[in-house]
């Protein structure tokens, strides 16, 4: 069990980063007016492909014209 | 000078609005971290999830601690530098597309001024969060895998930047080129793996281009020493890097049609 807490506190670290650009992705995502492309499948993309999904999204998902 | 502020803050307030500030130093962190860790915890981790039967046993070697720490330059000259010229070649190109360059541009802001600034802004940002993700991975690599000095990762980090320049002003080079963002993405990746396989045939003629800065990056890191080579390369990546701003702005101020 000691193994697992060991774990954890190493590893968190990499855990919360992903929550937190998972989560400023889901802002940026609902302030965006327009996105390139339906922005429902972008939602999809941001909550299920981790970490590469928010990244695709920032680069790629807004229309900034 | 003032005029330079201006375009620096406007474009540094930009990055702040959509998020840049926050998201590209989250994923350096994580491309810098993500490799050291996994190597380190992946055995421990299988035997925690799965019960393995008795007898087999995973045998991952020991790697050095200059090796964890080249992990992470080796994710960020992939993912990174990729996220380097994506986020770059809207700055101009895309403001050329949508018509703000014009309208900047009328009032007095110089050519010179408005690249520079828009080159130092991007700089600054990736500077910042390439130092943040190798400081990091240093503090992993410190903890898991052995004793890196804090000199040599700060030589590590300064020369490094070097090649971030580099492909920042590739990227911006281009964008007073082509228009839209697409094509300069596009031939900004096609240069830079152009340049490598060229590196890797004439490496021993050339042993100064600029893709060879992160193998002399690893050596520096093994024998705590800055070799010619490396003073070499750097030379020759800056001043490449000149010569393509240089390029920018005369490009750039004969451009009748922005």
């Amino acid at each position: 069990m000691t193994d697992v807490a060991h774990l954890l506190q190493m590893l968190w670290p990499l855990l919360v980063l992903q929550f937190i650009l998972l989560v400023v992705a889901l802002i940026a995502w609902f302030k965006t007016d327009e996105t390139k492309g339906p922005k429902w499948v972008w939602l999809l993309i941001i909550l299920f492909v981790s970490m590469i999904g928010p990244i695709l999204f920032f680069i790629l998902g807004r229309r900034t014209d | 000078m003032s005029q330079f502020l201006t375009v620096f803050k406007k474009e540094c307030l930009e990055s702040w609005r959509n998020f840049s500030w926050i998201w590209v130093p989250i994923v350096f962190i994580l491309l810098s971290i993500m490799d050291p860790l996994t190597y380190y915890y992946l055995p421990k981790l299988m035997e925690v999830v799965d019960d393995i039967p008795e007898g087999m046993l995973f045998e991952i070697p020991e790697i050095p601690a200059p090796e964890a720490v080249m992990m992470a330059l080796i994710q960020v000259s992939s993912i990174g530098i990729l996220i380097v010229i994506l986020l770059t070649m809207g700055t101009i190109a895309g403001e050329r597309k949508s018509g703000i360059a014009e309208l900047i541009l009328v009032k007095p802001v110089n050519h010179i001024t408005y690249i520079l600034a828009k080159w130092f802004a991007k700089f600054v940002l990736f500077f910042v969060a390439f130092t943040t993700g190798i400081l990091l991975n240093w503090y992993y690599v410190n903890q898991l895998f052995g004793d890196v000095g804090l000199t040599e990762l700060i030589y590590l980090i300064l020369f490094y930047s070097l090649w971030i320049m580099f492909a920042i002003s590739l990227t911006i080079f281009f964008s007073t080129i082509f228009k839209g963002p697409g094509p300069v993405a596009g031939i900004t990746i096609g240069v830079l793996l152009s340049m490598s396989v060229i590196s890797g045939i004439v490496s021993r003629w050339l042993p100064w281009f600029p893709n060879q800065l992160s193998t002399y990056i690893n050596d520096l890191l093994i024998s705590g020493k800055i070799s010619t080579d490396l003073w070499g390369t750097a030379g020759v990546t800056v001043a490449l890097s000149i010569i393509l701003l240089t390029g920018s702005f005369l490009i750039f101020k004969n451009k009748k049609v922005l």
